[in-house]
C-alpha cells in the first residue's frame, strides 16, 4: 500500500530543492526558452525560403512535445541523483519510505513540472510566433500522456542504473533522452529515416505520437491504431522500466546502498 | 522481565565474487533489551557500519535474521522502521535545506504527531533554535552532529542506532548529547545500540558492550566485566634518592618498565604489585609517590584487539 504522506514529504522535498537549485529552475524555462526561440526563428526562416507555411508548425511540434518526453525522463533521474549528491539515499531509506512510494513520488512531482514546462512553452511560442499547441484539439490530452508515459520509461531505465552505479554513470541522465530522439522523428516523417532506423522506431512509441500529430495538422484526425500501438508498448515499456529499476535497486541494496554516498 | 527490543541471529555478509568474496561481518548474534544501551565497539573495518546499515535495511544481509520487536525485520520492514531511527556522523542531510526545512521533511517521512511541538521541543534540546533557518551546508561540524541526533529523535523512537554520534562535538555539547541520551533513555526507555570510538563514553553509557573485529563478536558483556577481563594494571613510582638503584633492581629482575626523570611506569599483573613493593622495601629503595592506574576500557579494547 501506498502511503500518500510519504509521498507528499518526498514531493515537497523536490519542491523545496528546485526553489534551492537555479539549475532545476534553468532546466525548466531557460533551455524550452532558448529552443523555442532558435528553432522558431530556423522555421520562419525556411517558411519564408520554402514557402511551405506547415514548416514551423512541424518544427514547434516537435520541439514543443519533445519537452514533455525529456521533462518526465529528467525529472526521475535528476531527483534521484539529487539524493546521491546530498548523500541522503541512507537517511531515506532508514525511514518507512517505500520504493513504490519514491517512485509515485518521482512520478507525481516530475508530472506537475513537465506540465508546467510544457504550458510555459505553449505561451511562449504561441506569443512569438503565433503557434497554438491547442491544434491538435482534444487529441493533445492522450498525445501528452503517451509521451510522459515514454519519459518515464526512460527515466526508469537510466535510474535502475544510476540506483546500481551510483554517480560515475550520471552522464547517461543527460544523454539517454537524446538516443531515442532522432527514432521518434519528432521533426520529419518516419519515412525521413533509412530503413534500419525506421526498423528501431517502429519499437519507440513516441514516433507513432509525432507521426500522429503531423497526421492531424495535415488531415484534421489521427488513426487510432497509432494511439493503441503508442499505449501499448508505452505500458508494456512501463512496467518493464519499473521492474527493471526495483531489480537493480535490490542488486544495490545487496551491495549496501551506502556505498553510493 | 525485560522484553527483546531487536534480536540479531547469525548476521553474516559477504561482498564481492566467489573467487574474490569478503566477509564483512561473520555469522554475528546479539540482543538488545527494552530501554538497553548496547555498545557496538571495534577497530576501522570490523563491521560496525556494515552492522548497522543490516540493521536499517539499507543493506541486505546474506545470511541471517533480525528481529525487532519480535517481528522479522524483512517481511516487517515499514512498520518497524517507524518505530527506530538513526544518526551517524557520517552521513550527510540535504545540504541547500535549512534546519527547519530538514526536521519538517523528515518529520511528515515518519509521520510525527504534533509534529511542529516535536521539532521545537528538539530544537531546544539540542540547542539548534537559533539556526533553524540556516542551511545545512553552513552548519559547523559539531551543528551538522547535533541536528542529526535532533532528526533521530523525531519519532520518538523506540530503538535509536547511533553510529559515532559525538565524533566532532566539542566537550560541553558531547556531555549534553549523552546526558540527552541517558534523559531519553531512563524516560522512554529508549533503547541505544551505540558505536564510538570514545571508551570512556562507552564505559558511562554503556550497559552492555559487544566487541566485533574482522567481522567477529570476540568478546561481549558489561564494561566492568570485560575491564575485569584485564588483570594487569600500571604502577608508577616517583623515586629521587634511590634512581639509579631502583631501575638497576627492575633490570635485574626482569621486570619491564618505561623509565622519566623521576619516575617509572610499570605494567604488572594486579595480583603481582604488594610483592613489588616488599622487595622494593627489603632492597631498601625508597619510593616518594605511588599511583597505581586500574585498566579501563581502552586498555581492554586495546588487548583484544592486538591478541
Amino acid at each position: 500500500m501506498i502511503n500518500f504522506n510519504r509521498v507528499w514529504a518526498m514531493a515537497l522535498r523536490y519542491t523545496l530543492n528546485l526553489t534551492k537549485n537555479y539549475d532545476r529552475l534553468a532546466d525548466m524555462f531557460y533551455w524550452p526558452i532558448v529552443d523555442i526561440l532558435l528553432w522558431g526563428l530556423t522555421g520562419t526562416y525556411f517558411v519564408k525560403e520554402s514557402n511551405n507555411p506547415n514548416v514551423i508548425i512541424i518544427v514547434l511540434t516537435g520541439i514543443i512535445f519533445w519537452i514533455v518526453v525529456w521533462r518526465a525522463a529528467y525529472e526521475i533521474d535528476i531527483n534521484l541523483l539529487t539524493e546521491l549528491w546530498d548523500q541522503n539515499l541512507i537517511n531515506i531509506f532508514a525511514a518507512p519510505l517505500t520504493l513504490l512510494e519514491w517512485i509515485a513520488s518521482f512520478i507525481i512531482f516530475g508530472s506537475v513540472k513537465t506540465m508546467v514546462s510544457l504550458i510555459f512553452a505553449g505561451i511562449l511560442s504561441f506569443i512569438l510566433f503565433q503557434y497554438n499547441i491547442f491544434i491538435y484539439g482534444l487529441w493533445i490530452v492522450p498525445l501528452i500522456i503517451s509521451l510522459l508515459i515514454t519519459g518515464w520509461v526512460i527515466g526508469f531505465i537510466v535510474a535502475a542504473y544510476l540506483i546500481r552505479y551510483g554517480q560515475k554513470v550520471q552522464a547517461i541522465a543527460w544523454a539517454a533522452t537524446f538516443i531515442v530522439a532522432p527514432f521518434s522523428a519528432p521533426y520529419y516523417p518516419l519515412d525521413t529515416l533509412p530503413n534500419w532506423a525506421q526498423l528501431i522506431a517502429f519499437f519507440i512509441p513516441a514516433s507513432y505520437i509525432f507521426e500522429g500529430m503531423r497526421e492531424i495538422l495535415f488531415t484534421g484526425t489521427i488513426s487510432y491504431a497509432k494511439l493503441v500501438i503508442s499505449f501499448a508498448l508505452n505500458i508494456i515499456y512501463l512496467l518493464l522500466s519499473i521492474w527493471f529499476f526495483i531489480y537493480m535497486f535490490k542488486r544495490s541494496r545487496k551491495l549496501g546502498l551506502g556505498r553510493l554516498q | 522481565m525485560q522484553n527483546n527490543i531487536l534480536e540479531v541471529k547469525n548476521l553474516t555478509k559477504k561482498f564481492g565474487s566467489p573467487a574474490g568474496e569478503f566477509t564483512a561481518v561473520d555469522n554475528i548474534s546479539f540482543s538488545l533489551k527494552e530501554g538497553e544501551i548496547l555498545g557496538l565497539l571495534g577497530p576501522n573495518g570490523a563491521g560496525k557500519t556494515t552492522t548497522i546499515h543490516m540493521l536499517l535495511g539499507v543493506t541486505d544481509p546474506t545470511e541471517g535474521e533480525i528481529r525487532y520487536f519480535g517481528k522479522t525485520f524483512q517481511k516487517n520492514k515499514e512498520e518497524i522502521l517507524k518505530k527506530i531511527n538513526f544518526a551517524s556522523t557520517y552521513i550527510n542531510l540535504p545540504r541547500d535545506f535549512t534546519v527547519i526545512q530538514i526536521l519538517d521533511i523528515f518529520g511528515r517521512l515518519y509521520e510525527v504527531e504534533n509534529r511542529q511541538k516535536r521539532i521545537q521541543k528538539l530544537l531546544i534540546a539540542f540547542d539548534l533554535e537559533r539556526l533553524k533557518k540556516r542551511s545545512y551546508n553552513q552548519l559547523s561540524a559539531g551543528e551538522k552532529t547535533r541536528l542529526v541526533l535532533t532528526k533521530a529523535f523525531l519519532n520518538y523512537p523506540k530503538l535509536i542506532l547511533l553510529d559515532e554520534p559525538t565524533a566532532s562535538l566539542d566537550v560541553e555539547v558531547a556531555v549534553k548529547v549523552r546526558e540527552f541520551l541517558l534523559k531519553e533513555k531512563n524516560e522512554y526507555s529508549t533503547s541505544i545500540l551505540l558505536t564510538s570510538h570514545n571508551m570512556s563514553e562507552v564505559e558511562e553509557m554503556c550497559d552492555r558492550v559487544v566487541v566485533i573485529n574482522h567481522g567477529k563478536i570476540i568478546d561481549q558483556g558489561t564494561p566492568e566485566k570485560l575491564i575485569k577481563s584485564i588483570s594487569r594494571c600500571e604502577v608508577e613510582l616517583k623515586i629521587i634518592d634511590d634512581f639509579t638503584k631502583a631501575a638497576a633492581f627492575l633490570k635485574d629482575r626482569k621486570v619491564p618498565f618505561h623509565q622519566n626523570k623521576f619516575s617509572f611506569t610499570i605494567p604488572l599483573e594486579e595480583k603481582n604489585v604488594a610483592e613489588l613493593l616488599t622487595l622494593l622495601t627489603y632492597s631498601h629503595i625508597t619510593y616518594q609517590e605511588i599511583s597505581i592506574k586500574k585498566p579501563d576500557l581502552e586498555d581492554y579494547f586495546l588487548q583484544v584487539i592486538q591478541k
